[in-house]
């Protein structure tokens, strides 16, 4: 098993190797290949950031040269569709997009520097959480999943979404990551009705509840959470098996009511740090392009096929590593 | 019955009885039948003359003056204005109606605080109309006129991506599923029945969606509709020649009872009003420019310095009213000689970002030029006054934004649940302190 973290950068002979050799034209997504001509690409050539953009290729085959004769260090692709993308003008639609960076999640088991199997699966079960909710309840279907090298990309292409401003963009982030809690009393005529999120099994209750329920099982002895002191969280930690089971009335019970309320008000605002919510706003953005290699990490950027059984480790490693290694 | 246009002017109905206005100039006129319902409506305070609006204009005014005294007048006395819930009202109010998203429309447009101000009016009367209404006579209302805005018992979340994006309607209000809004009880049943367990589905679906939700959407239908029309409106007074002069007195009119509250009592609760540009107090700094002041670490330290602390520093001391003047300026027009800026902006800032690990202008000394940028003064190293103008001064981060861009940052103390901008925080705090040193010297004064 290659472990990530002993990946080291890609050297220009090992990007030239992986591109001349092993990527090919045909590992770009149809979802991208079939609109190249309305994309704008970018390139980071030295490993300071993507500053060679506004680059338009009319074909796949130019594309292919392209990265075939410069072997970038990055390559990256706009998640907007342009009538003229060399300009940048004229902006027709842009893919909805969730960014989870294993480095970036709030709540992480493991204790590494930058990432590691363990988080990078903490992100893979982030992202089937969203993915979940995005059909669940939002009825979006075209969603392509990408394994970025450090974490996974959710882009959504259902041409509902495609046109919607960042506003509406961002509520949607809000809503996923379940970043506000739920209300728990309801007027009922003229008398108050008291339903927790948790004893309602559809809609924002319920991914509000699926979230903090991976948060709560996610937490360790030195997660930081706001208005949570030590004590409480040793309380939560000792508790949570019965969250585990879905006994959210007895945990509740347990932990008491006030601290409970604190213990979701606190994860709720960490929640927000679970997706790069500036990627998903972005009606511009450009996103590393899958197939391309990132080099910084040593890894494939790669479509995943099926979320639930992708490994990186044996999916998105290109052959040079195993050769270095050898 | 109640007309569906007493409670939305846009519908068809309401169409009518506009057509059936005729002479424009009649706006202006005393209208005694106007003032006969006025007087007759119940409860109705008719002491004083001013109480009693004598023609279309005066009840367009009316209405919003209603409005923004209901929100910020301590003395409000909704006796005074009994007659906008009079349903015999309907012709008239359906005029002003009309009369002031036009004034609103040609004169300020819909980016306009009058027109914010003319579509929250518009939301809160229905509100209080519905209120007033009983049980079953509301219920009617609010789902025939649902049924004439939404076409479809099939309703996808997408429908109401206007109400989203203005945020009148947030995605957590609905309750979703497969990307349709449940709103018919029905369907709740069908979809959901076998998923609750130890509760009543039906008592369920009446406490998340019933009337209330229902109610909530039709509001919010009707103050985006609102909003429209005067969008509509103020893109064809752009084509057109000059507008009806009636229509731009309304609308100055509407400009002084606004100006008159904020005079009074502060625009919408707010204290920026009344701040003016002094030297800062960090003390009265809220959480998250706090946080940012003792230094970032790498993630997020750019943005934090650049996007999110010059701008609050640069209107905290020279502009703090930016939000209730509402007028766009340059930072010359305050400090002609950049003066303060020198002194006493941009120490702060260059402390904050000294204060960064790694401190940032060290790490990446082009971001100097990215600072220089949100001020107004152009991709430059410094401020300069010929460089000023060609790039924008930078408004303050709303609260909202600072969620989505550097969700650390956002530590919400109990002031910050009145406010929805880090530069109000600072009004209030500073208008707070202020109002203590004044009560304590009072107090002084009298031992």
């Amino acid at each position: 098993m290659v472990k990530i973290e002993y990946l080291t950068p890609a050297s220009p002979e090992e990007r030239k190797r992986y591109y001349r050799e092993e990527w090919d034209i045909k590992q770009v997504p149809d979802f991208i290949a079939h609109s190249i001509q309305e994309r704008e690409f970018g390139f980071d050539h030295v490993g300071r950031g993507p500053n060679d953009r506004y680059k338009v290729f009319r074909t796949p085959d130019l594309l292919k040269r392209f990265l075939k004769v410069r072997t970038p260090f990055a390559a990256y692709c706009s998640v907007a569709f342009y009538d003229k993308p060399r300009r940048r003008d004229k902006w027709t639609k842009a893919e909805l997009v969730f960014d989870v960076d294993a480095k970036d999640i709030p709540i992480r088991t493991c204790e590494c520097e930058s990432v590691c199997e363990i988080c990078l699966n903490e992100a893979k079960e982030i992202v089937c959480g969203i993915i979940d909710t995005l059909k669940e309840d939002l009825g979006l279907n075209n969603i392509h999943i990408v394994y970025s090298g450090r974490g996974y990309h959710a882009r959504v292409l259902d041409d509902d979404v495609t046109h919607i401003n960042s506003d509406v963009r961002s509520q949607i982030v809000k809503y996923l990551v379940g970043a506000e809690v739920p209300e728990n009393e309801y007027s009922l005529n003229y008398e108050k009705v008291s339903y927790e999120h948790f004893v309602i099994p559809f809609g924002y209750p319920n991914v509000f509840t699926e979230r903090v329920k991976y948060s709560i099982l996610h937490l360790n002895e030195h997660s930081n959470l706001d208005e949570v002191n030590k004590k409480l969280l040793k309380d939560v930690l000792k508790n949570r098996h019965l969250i585990e089971d879905n006994n959210w009335g007895l945990f509740k019970n347990k932990i008491g009511p006030l601290r409970y309320k604190k213990v979701v008000n606190g994860i709720a605002s960490m929640n927000m740090s679970l997706v790069d919510a500036k990627v998903s706003i972005d009606l511009k953005r450009i996103l590393r392009l899958p197939s391309s290699l990132h080099s910084m990490v040593s890894m494939k950027c790669t479509e995943v096929k099926n979320i639930e059984t992708f490994d990186p480790f044996k999916e998105a490693v290109p052959k040079f590593v195993y050769e270095r290694k050898e | 019955m109640v007309s569906v246009a007493f409670i939305n002017p846009l519908s068809d109905e309401g169409e009518i009885i506009v057509r059936e206005l005729g002479d424009f100039g009649r706006v202006l006129s005393d209208n005694d039948d106007l003032m006969q319902i006025v007087t007759g409506s119940r409860s109705q305070e008719i002491s004083d003359d001013s109480f009693i609006p004598r023609n279309y204009i005066d009840l367009a005014i009316k209405r919003i003056e209603w409005f923004v005294k209901k929100k910020n007048d301590r003395n409000f006395d909704n006796n005074q204005y009994e007659f906008l819930f009079n349903t015999e009202i309907l012709k008239f109010d359906v005029i002003a109606f009309y009369l002031l998203c036009q004034a609103v429309g040609v004169k300020y447009g819909p980016n306009s605080r009058e027109s914010r101000v003319m579509v929250e009016s518009q939301g809160k009367l229905i509100e209080y109309r519905l209120e007033k209404l009983p049980k079953n006579i509301r219920e009617e209302l609010v789902t025939n006129i649902l049924n004439s805005l939404i076409s479809s018992t099939h309703i996808k979340w997408t429908f109401f991506e206007d109400l989203i994006s203005t945020k009148k309607l947030k995605l957590q209000d609905l309750i979703l599923d497969q990307g349709e809004i449940i709103l018919d009880k029905d369907d709740f049943l069908e979809r959901f029945s076998h998923k609750i367990h130890g509760r009543k589905p039906g008592k369920m679906y009446e406490a998340l969606i019933g009337d209330r939700i229902k109610e909530l959407v039709m509001i919010k239908m009707v103050m985006q509709n609102t909003e429209n029309y005067i969008l509509k409106v103020g893109e064809k007074s752009d084509r057109e020649i000059e507008p009806n002069p009636i229509l731009l007195e309304l609308a100055d009119k509407i400009s002084d009872v606004l100006a008159t509250s904020v005079r009074s009592y502060g625009i919408g609760g707010s204290y920026s009003g009344s701040v003016k540009a002094s030297a800062l107090n960090p003390k009265a700094f809220p959480p998250c420019v706090k946080k940012v002041m003792e230094g970032m670490k790498s993630g997020g330290r750019n943005d934090a310095i650049i996007m999110f602390l010059t701008p609050f520093i640069s209107y905290a001391r020279l502009y703090p009213s930016v939000f209730s003047e509402n007028i766009t300026k340059q930072i010359s027009d305050i400090d002609p000689s950049l003066l303060i800026v020198q002194n006493e902006v941009l120490p702060l800032i260059f402390g904050a970002a000294e204060r960064c690990t790694p401190p940032l202008f060290e790490d990446q000394p082009q971001d100097k030029v990215n600072l220089n940028a949100k001020l107004g003064f152009g991709m430059h190293q410094n401020p300069d006054l010929k460089n000023e103008g060609e790039t924008i001064w930078y408004t303050p981060m709303s609260c909202e934004k600072v969620k989505i861009h550097l969700p650390s940052l956002c530590k919400p103390d109990e002031n910050c649940k009145k406010i929805g901008n880090p530069l109000s925080y600072y009004n209030m705090m500073i208008w707070k302190v202020k109002k203590e040193a004044k009560t304590e010297s009072a107090t002084d004064n009298t031992e």
